[in-house]
Formats: C-alpha cells, structure tokens, sequence
C-alpha cells in the first residue's frame, strides 16, 4: 500500500512537470502561437521602428529633419503590407538593441548587420541587405575571384575590413600586393584610375560608388558576409512571419531592387 | 576462506557501517579531484622570462583581465602585449572579488596575472576599486562606499599591497570618481574623495613604502556646473588640491580619449580630446605639484563603424602612433601612456569592442600590427 501510494505522487509529480514543460507548446498547437509585440502593435494600429538616421544612404535626415532613405523607405512598404502605420523612432546605433529589449520600440531597421551573438535576446528576420567585404575589378578584368590575386596589386581602407581580409589572404598568398588609403573611396578611385588591380570594400560603398557611375563590379561572394538584417524581440515570432513573407514578396515584385536603384545603384553582380 | 576484494559488495557493506571511514574516503576522493583539477586542467606554466623590446618605453595599455578565467588566455593576453612591444599595463583589481568576506582574502587570480605578467617583463599599475556588499548598505550600487569605510578600503588595498610587495608598485584608488555612476550613484564629491586618500594613502604606504599611489583617473567631461551626473574634471581636480589632495597620492591618474580629433589638436577647456591631458597638467603646475608625475591610465580612439565618436580605422591607427610619440617626446611629465584596452575575454557587443586591439579569439587587429612595427622602429604612415 505504502509502495503504491509513492508511486502514485511520484506518478502525479511527472504528469504536473510535463505539463508544465508541454504547456507552452501545447497551447501554440491548439490554439497557434501568441506574439505580444504583434497583438499590441495591430491594437495600436502603428508599428514603432527604432533608427539611427546617421547612415546614409540607408538612414538619415532630409533638410526639413524628417528621416529619409533605403530602410525608412522599407520600413513604410513592410508597414503597408501588414496594414499598419509606420512611426520611425530616432535613437543611437548603440541603444538600438537596448530599446527593442526595452520594449520602447517593436523592430529596428537601420543598416542593422546580423549578429549571432545577439540570437538569445532579439529574433532576426531574413536579411535585406549584404554589406560584406566584396573584391571588386573594373568591368572587364581578367580577375575571377580572390584565386586570382596572387601577383596583384589591392587596394584597401588602412586598418578596416578588407585590410583585415587582406592581411588573411596575405598569410596564404605573400606575393598579393597591399595597397592601403586613408578611406575606402580613395581605394575605388585607385582601381577607377587604374593604379591597383583590385580592392577590397564594404557592399554599400561599392554600390555608392556604382551608383554615381563607376564602372566597377563585385566579384564572388562577400569575403565576410555582413547582412543587413530586422531586429525584433525574441518571442515576436508572429512579427518575425509577417516581416520575412512581405520581405519576399516586395523582393519578388522587385521593390528591394528599386530602393537599391534609387538609393544606391543598380549595377549586378557578376 | 576467501578474502573479500576491497569492492566486493561484503566490503563495501561493512565500509559504509563505518562512517568515519567512509568520511576519510570522501575527504580524499575530494582532495583528489581538487588536485587534478588545479594541476591538469587550468595551470599553465610561466614559461622563461622575457623582456619587453621597444623603442617607446612610455607605451602601455589597459587589460582587462578580471573576468577571464582560463589561465592559458590570461598568459596569452599577457604575451600578446609583449609582443606588440608595451611595457605597462593596467588593471583592474576589484576589491569584492578578492575579499568577499571581511579579512578572508582569495589573492587565486591576482597571483596568477601578476606572476604572468611579471614573466613577460611588464609593469603593472593596479587599479582597486568596487566594494564587497559586507562594505556597503544594502541596496546602495555596487560603487557605493561610506565614508565610515573607507578604512576597511584602505585595509585592503594595504594588504594588496603587502602582498605584491616587489611586484606591484603602482596603485590607483578608485575609477572616475567625477561620475556619479561611478561614485555609487551620488553627486561626485571631490572632497569626500580626497578624503578617501587621506585614509587609504598612509595605509598603503605602511604596508609597502615602495607603492607608488595614483590618484584622480578622472572621466574627462564637459558637464556643466549644475549637473548631478558627473563634474567638470578640470573642476574635480582643482577642488580636490584645495582640499589638500596633494600630500596624499604620488602620481596623478589621467583619462585622455581622443573621440573625433586628432592627437595634435590643440588641448581647450571646452572640447573633450587627448591634449586634455596638459589642463590637468597645468592644475598640478599651478598647485606647487609640478615635481609629481602623471600616468594616463585610460585613453586612445574607437573604429566603431557607427558610432558618433568614432574614427575611420586608418585615423585610429594613425592618432595612437602620434599618441605615443607625444607621450615619449613632448610630456617629460608622463611616465606611460596606457590605451582602453587590449583585449575583452568576450565580445561587449557595443561599440566598446571597437577600442580593442586584438579580437576576443586573439586575432591581431590592423592596429596591433601597426602598433607593433612602430615598436620595433619600422613604422612610418602609408603614403597612397
């Protein structure tokens, strides 16, 4: 009898501890799942995106101090689709994070680069955007990828990210030629002008420099990918559905490429 | 009739009837464990004794050490700031850490940064602070100290510097204490401050006369008068002479940040930049303490891509080579020059790690290469 009944709690405790760990899910399977951030923001009917407006093109102010540019332009189509008004809250690159966390915002859109180490506390949608490191020729060059590079002469910022990617080749192939200016447009100017046979820039410079005319093209894929991303809260993951399946179909109807055309340049990638 | 094994069930039966004996067990499996554990797992060995080369003796820069627990990274750390050719470092001690009941002192991980330290033939300045919550009242901030205790601070840093007598022989008190975050959420009170050095010095220097004590590591700010966040540092450091500071520190602790301007640009009480450094100077001249050195334990530039007070990489570079070569040809009154910081055991994930000179992985940056050929004389600024 004694042995029975302590089977009997230890059966009771199991049942409550599964319950327990199941209930969540078990409530996202019967009735689907709950997302705070996206019930408040639909109530509300104005989804609050969190931008530092000092990145142009992609965020900025116009001369009337209105925010302007790729993301303020995305966030108003995204907000469109999901039947929402937009409102842009301007704050600092560095308390972008902290004010989603906050719950003073419900997304941020700012040339935000994914960060892995940020997986824990913010959901990131699908990425809008690749600014990595690219190699880069003018139209026509011989150079096919960074297999070509032993022997020539590459032109990066001094001390930024393609000279860090450049020190890295370096190590394998010596004989590649480090050519270092003060600023990454100095660099294309040096490749414009013939002078180096190659650089290494940041995506949004090369599409800046494309877009007032150089005749330059990105070779291979970014040599460090740093796309350009949506941060929500993490338990947003109704917001994160809606973001990523509008984010598609904008990009199907070719939006995303005419915010690049209009705000950076139009050029493709070989 | 046949013995039983020492596991045999039969044994094991009468051991655990004999609870004295299984206790004597317990004890030594444990003993066995810690053992194996200190010897096999975390030590790594001093190695032979180095020196550093350098054609700047002044260079130096922040570590930040206090949270990394692997030893193998605690010696690389240490390692990799040799190599790049500075022979000073500071860091941080906190005082909760190594005493976190009152007398009962865990010097584990002080040793072990010193001990590497010293065999990579670096000079440590020690920076104490942060008190245990047996220092404090409750629900106070974790940079609250009372004035009532500032003695125990002084008990500690006295037996700090007992401790690391021959090893240690520079000692900040306190960080920033013109910040009110940093003065444990209070109006910063300059006078309270010097207080704390008319406790804590003579403390210190009746332990170990050879420590040298650094005082101010002021927050260089242009917060106006009214303000409860912080206080103007060139104010801060004048109130604290005319509250009779001077007897009571041996060096005077600067912060000089470079944010948007340039190493040369010229030092002005309105603007916040690395010549700074000489108002806090000329306050020292002024106050008769002119035959006192400075250190500037806290400085440089940031290469965050984003942030407002950031600089391209290439002007980082190029400000801290011209910092150094400031600090070693136009400031006889500056002993070292140690730039925030060398390394975060792991990514801060602001714009803080763009101060760093090497990746949390110890992957060198552009700057500690740089920095390293400006060392060993082989520097010269690119020329496009």
């Amino acid at each position: 009898m004694r042995r029975l009944s302590w089977r009997l709690v230890f059966l009771a405790a199991l049942l409550v501890g599964l319950m327990a760990f199941a209930g969540s899910r078990l409530r996202t399977v019967l009735f689907g799942p709950t997302d705070a951030t996206w019930q408040a923001l639909q109530e509300r009917g104005v989804w609050r995106v969190g931008m530092d407006p000092s990145f142009p093109p992609f965020d900025f102010l116009d001369e009337t101090g209105q925010p302007v540019g790729y993301d303020v332009d995305l966030a108003e189509a995204l907000a469109a689709e999901m039947g929402v008004d937009v409102q842009i809250v301007a704050l600092g690159f560095d308390s972008l994070i902290d004010a989603l966390r906050d719950g003073k915002v419900d997304s941020v859109i700012s040339a935000l680069p994914f960060d892995p180490r940020l997986t824990k506390d913010v959901r990131y949608s699908e990425s809008y955007f690749e600014a990595g490191v690219r190699l880069v020729t003018p139209i026509g060059s011989p150079i096919a990828g960074i297999e070509d590079l032993p022997g020539r002469r590459v032109a990066v910022e001094w001390g930024g990210a393609g000279d860090v990617q450049l020190r890295r080749l370096q190590k394998e192939e010596p004989t590649i030629e480090r050519a270092t200016f003060q600023t990454q447009e100095e660099a294309l100017a040096a490749l414009e002008r013939g002078e180096v046979d190659a650089a290494l820039v940041d995506g949004v410079t090369l599409a800046l420099a494309q877009g007032q005319g150089a005749a330059l093209q990105a070779v291979g894929p970014a040599l460090d990918s740093v796309p350009y991303v949506i941060a929500m809260p993490v338990d947003a993951v109704l917001l994160e559905q809606q973001v990523n399946e509008n984010l598609t179909k904008l990009r199907k109807r070719g939006f995303l490429q005419r915010l690049k055309d209009q705000w950076l340049s139009g050029h493709e990638t070989r | 009739m046949q013995e039983d094994s020492p596991l045999s069930p039969r044994s094991f039966q009468r051991l655990t009837k004999r609870p004295l004996l299984l206790g004597a067990a317990s004890l030594l499996f444990v003993l066995a464990a810690v053992v194996a554990y200190r010897f096999t797992s975390t030590s790594v060995p001093l190695g032979p004794q180095q020196r550093v080369q350098t054609i700047n003796p002044k260079m130096g820069v922040h570590t930040r050490l206090t949270d990394e627990a692997e030893p193998w990274k605690i010696k690389r750390t240490l390692e990799m700031v040799r190599e790049m050719g500075a022979p000073w470092i500071v860091e941080y001690f906190p005082w909760a850490y190594y005493e976190p009941r009152p007398g009962r002192f865990d010097w584990e991980h002080p040793d072990l940064v010193i001990q590497h330290a010293a065999r990579q033939g670096l000079t440590v300045i020690a920076r104490l602070g942060f008190p245990p919550e047996w220092a404090r009242p409750p629900e106070t901030s974790d940079l609250y100290l009372d004035e009532d205790q500032y003695a125990a601070f002084g008990a500690f840093a006295a037996a700090f510097a007992q401790r690391y007598q021959g090893q240690v022989t520079y000692m900040i008190l306190w960080n920033e204490p013109n910040l009110s975050l940093e003065w444990g959420g209070r109006p910063p009170d300059p006078e309270s401050y010097v207080e704390m050095l008319r406790v804590v010095y003579p403390m210190v220097k009746q332990a170990n006369p050879d420590m040298q004590v650094l005082a101010g590591a002021l927050a260089p700010t242009l917060a106006p008068p009214d303000s409860h966040e912080a206080m103007n540092d060139l104010v801060f450091l004048q109130r604290m002479y005319e509250a009779g500071a001077a007897p009571y520190f041996d060096v005077l602790a600067i912060h000089a940040y470079g944010w948007g301007f340039d190493a040369d640009d010229p030092a002005d009480p309105s603007v916040v930049n690395f010549r700074r450094a000489e108002l806090l100077r000329a306050i020292m001249v002024e106050n008769g303490d002119a035959a006192k050195p400075a250190m500037i334990t806290e400085g440089g530039w940031n290469d965050h891509p984003r942030w407002t007070r950031a600089v391209r990489p290439g002007r980082r570079v190029e400000n801290t080579i011209r910092a150094y070569e400031i600090a070693r040809n136009e400031w006889p009154w500056l002993a070292s020059l140690c730039l925030w910081v060398f390394r975060f055991p792991w990514d801060q994930k602001t714009y803080q790690d763009y101060f760093t000179f090497v990746a949390t992985d110890f992957e060198p940056k552009p700057i500690y290469l740089e920095v390293q050929r400006y060392a060993r004389g082989e520097w010269e600024a690119p020329t496009p």
